[in-house]
């Protein structure tokens, strides 16, 4: 009789509760709007991991550095929330008719934080001696030339180049300061650990092991703001603890899973603090599941047909993220909203199904077990450890013999993508909504680079494939754009060289008082000049 | 004791030689290496690009090569530089290594201080309430992990009652006098020094009333009750002084433990310190920070155990005669 008092108390306080976060998760956006933001205050922030290398490191480093150096450099362009693009440096982008050049028209009245004056020259220095070094080279492969033009820059190139691609480009590409770092070594400059930008923060001091301070640009070109007088970038190595340092008001703003994740429902019922998926539409995370093709078993495509289908996705969603993932049903990410095909063949689990198929694959059960194999989950992510767990538990149920090895960063890099040894790979990428080149790259017969991370590596060429992807970096129509990176998911999904396993549902969890957090593609390259504090 | 000093100066130097040797074959051995760590950070696939970092981080050269250079710079004083961090390696260690000495030596002064304490009262009123008591908070403290330990400090002292922040060093953009800098890292010091001290003034307690037990089972002890001495005089003056020795011991020795169990205890609390910028390194095989924090780690180990030597000669006349 207790129990059952107990029970239905239990359920109803429970379901107050959901309804509770519900609400303050979908009333404040809306009420947002129309509040006039205060200037002032100091916001503390941090993310769910570690301090970064350098404030800035100009070959990208991570999400780390990425958070840290957006505050004080900006890109010409960003990405909105339905990947559109908003005015940063550049006002206007505008391409020739036969999209072979593009007309960059550059923000007047913009200076750096040491009070030189922003230049066309900054621009065509950062396009030519920074992107098309190290960032952007394999985006930028077309490119023939930049000059400067009355107004603002002109980027010309050999091929068409499509717009959504090349403002993609621009949107994730800082631009650096030319009497900065003309005639250095970019990668081993000083200026990276203090740098000089035009963004809304100035740097101010970092102190390392601990945080980064910033001041306010009181001369930034976008007038009235930053709102904020300051901001601090601090780093905790421990979850809980940055946990506590929410709950104490230490801290207010934590972007990409910045807490335990019971954590997060604990602190949303509490009525203080909001949590937020928004702003990650440009970092869509996904652990991913790769095949080798190199090797004897796993090479053909009906094999691995059949070990997804043996994959309780739905299961690994729920108990490793707690519910803040969801299984993946193809190679590009379902929040895309330009190129996700929703219509491919679904591998849906069934134990049953998935024997059957290794069956007609001609891998019938010998004894127990029908072959071995080498499944090495990546130990950058603690998750992925659990994951692999789990899919191994799922494909010894079908008589595949499994061994699993969780090696950490390092030899997880060299063992996938320098020395390809391996049969199946657990491993994540963060995509962008522009497929070309990051997540081509993981297909394309260009994106066997041995060596180099975070490519092909399962070593798999296909010649339709490799034409699709030609097609897509010159086309410049929108609508057959979409046509073939829907015709590359279907192939992918057929073939099965790497896909989706789940994609992750990253969150922000923030004070209730933080406002003006959102409308961005990716939060952790937001300069948060929008952000105010409500006290 | 000038000639036991040159000698521990020797003694140090070729424990830097066997320090450098030793990690620079572990990180040698680890798969990975730095190059892997960056370019796939950094997402470099050009070949060209590749080869020109490979250069760059003079890791084109056989390994025997790149121990000697080290080795060489090392005695010239030079810790190397790291790509990663984008600054000498010194600078790096030195922008953090005093904060993890500020945190180990006051977590051992509250180890040692609380330690002895504890361990007079138990050895003096033992099997008494007092002793019991004791004793089950040492294996309290002993047995609890500090992270843990940590977290409960930071949720009852930081979140609970207000009383003191839950992180960091400083308060950051706090504008104190020079009074006022030295409380506030106080404040910040007294929660990571406590759940630090706690685990280590558990093994003093132990320790120090086993050992104080024991003298006081000692003829000399008898001789000096049947003096006539006060209680107080015979356990400080006569056992207190004889029963330290172990501890001291168990000092030198513990320097180089403390440095490693604060790298949870700066995760926790964090606290700008070394340990965390160890980890990184060692999971990013940036051998030039990895090998300067043990190089200067050593350095300083070694320094504090010439230190505990020189205790005995103060502690234990027999010790100066020999």
């Amino acid at each position: 009789m207790t129990s059952h008092i107990n029970r239905r108390v239990f359920l109803g306080t429970s379901a107050l509760a959901a309804i509770a976060a519900g609400t303050s998760l979908c009333f404040p956006p809306a009420a947002l709007a129309q509040e006039k933001p205060k200037k002032g205050g100091v916001l503390v922030a941090t993310w769910g991991g570690f301090e970064p290398q350098a404030v800035f490191v100009p070959g990208g480093g991570g999400s780390s550095p990425l958070i840290s150096s957006t505050k004080i450099l900006e890109p010409l362009l960003r990405q909105d929330s339905q990947a559109g693009f908003l005015p940063v440096l550049a006002t206007e982008v505008k391409p020739s008719a036969d999209f072979k050049s593009y007309d960059i028209v550059l923000r007047k009245g913009v200076t750096w934080h040491d009070g030189k004056p922003f230049t066309a020259d900054d621009v065509v220095f950062s396009i030519e001696k920074y992107w098309l070094q190290t960032i952007a080279k394999a985006a930028l492969k077309n490119f023939s030339g930049a000059e400067v033009t009355e107004g603002g820059v002109r980027v010309s190139f050999k091929e068409p180049t499509p717009e959504f691609f090349f403002k993609s480009v621009l949107a994730t590409s800082l631009v650096i300061p030319k009497h900065v770092y003309d005639g250095s070594e970019i990668v081993t400059n000083p200026a990276n650990n203090a740098p000089i930008g035009t963004g809304p923060f100035k740097f101010k001091q970092w102190v390392r092991g601990s945080h980064i301070e910033y001041a306010a640009n009181d001369k930034y070109w976008d007038a009235g703001k930053p709102y904020l007088n300051g901001l601090v970038m601090r780093y905790w190595r421990d979850a809980a603890s940055r946990t506590a340092a929410l709950e104490a008001d230490e801290l207010q703003l934590g972007i990409f899973n910045p807490i335990p994740t019971p954590d997060i429902d604990r602190l949303s019922k509490s009525g203080k603090f909001v949590a937020s998926n928004d702003g990650y539409l440009g970092a869509a995370w996904a652990s991913t599941i790769e095949f080798n093709s190199r090797r004897d078993i796993v090479k053909d495509p009906a094999v691995r047909r059949a070990l997804l289908t043996a994959i309780d996705r739905a299961t690994i969603s729920d108990v490793v993220y707690f519910g803040r993932a969801k299984p993946g049903t193809s190679f590009v990410s379902s929040t895309n909203p330009k190129f996700y095909n929703p219509n491919l063949p679904r591998y849906e689990f069934d134990a049953k199904k998935a024997a059957k198929m290794l069956d007609d694959a001609g891998y019938p059960k010998k004894g127990k077990s029908r072959f071995k194999v080498h499944l090495l989950a990546a130990g950058w992510f603690e998750e992925n450890g659990k994951v692999g767990q789990f899919v191994k538990q799922n494909l010894e149920d079908i008589g595949v013999e499994v061994t699993l090895t969780v090696p950490d960063r390092a030899t997880s890099l060299k063992q996938i993508y320098g020395d390809y040894d391996y049969d199946i790979a657990l491993s994540n990428y963060a995509a962008r909504v522009e497929l070309v080149p990051q997540q081509t790259d993981y297909l394309s017969t260009s994106g066997i680079v041995k060596g180099a991370a975070f490519r092909n590596a399962t070593g798999y060429s296909n010649p339709e494939v490799d034409d699709i992807v030609a097609k897509m970096s010159v086309e410049s129509d929108e609508a057959k754009r979409k046509d073939l990176a829907f015709k590359l998911q279907e192939i992918a999904a057929r073939d099965l060289p790497i896909t989706v396993l789940v994609e992750l549902i990253p969150t922000t969890m923030m004070s209730k008082k933080v406002k003006g957090v959102g409308n961005r593609a990716d939060i952790s390259a937001d300069s948060l000049s929008d952000v105010w504090l409500d006290v | 004791m000038k000639r036991s000093i040159v000698r521990r100066l020797f003694q140090i130097i070729s424990l830097i030689l066997g320090v450098i040797v030793m990690n620079f074959t572990l990180i040698q051995m680890a798969p990975g290496s730095l190059l892997d760590i960056m370019t796939s950070e950094q997402q470099v696939t050009d070949p060209a690009t590749l080869q020109h970092l490979k250069h760059l981080y003079g890791l084109d050269q056989p390994a025997i090569v790149q121990l000697l250079r080290y080795t060489w710079s090392v005695f010239s004083f030079d810790l190397g530089y790291s790509y990663r961090q984008n600054a000498p390696v010194f600078d790096i260690i030195m922008a953090q290594l005093p904060s993890t000495l500020l945190l180990m030596l006051t977590s051992l002064g509250v180890a040692v201080t609380l330690g002895m304490i504890a361990g007079v009262i138990a050895s003096v009123k033992v099997n008494t309430a007092w002793d019991v008591v004791i004793s089950l908070a040492a294996v309290f403290f002993f047995a609890a992990p500090t992270f843990w330990l940590g977290i409960m400090l930071i949720i009852f002292f930081a979140v609970h009652l207000d009383w003191l922040p839950v992180g960091g060093m400083t308060t950051i953009g706090g504008k104190f006098g020079p009074v006022g800098q030295v409380v506030d890292v106080i404040r910040h010091l007294i929660l990571p020094a406590l759940s630090l001290g706690l685990f280590y003034a558990a093994i003093y307690t132990r320790v120090m009333r086993a050992s104080m037990l024991e003298v006081f089972s000692l003829d000399f002890v008898r001789t000096a009750r049947a003096k006539g001495l006060s209680k107080t005089r015979v356990i400080l003056a006569h056992v207190f002084r004889n029963a330290l020795l172990p501890v001291v011991t168990l000092l030198g020795l513990q320097l180089g433990t403390v440095l490693g169990g604060s790298v949870v205890i700066e995760a926790v609390f964090s606290w700008p310190g070394i340990g965390s910028l160890m980890l990184d390194s060692v999971m990013s095989r940036n051998y030039p920070v990895v090998l300067g924090v043990f190089v200067l780690s050593a350095v300083v180990v070694a320094v504090a155990n010439l230190l505990v030597d020189l205790a005995y000669y103060r502690l234990d006349p027999r010790i100066r005669s020999r």
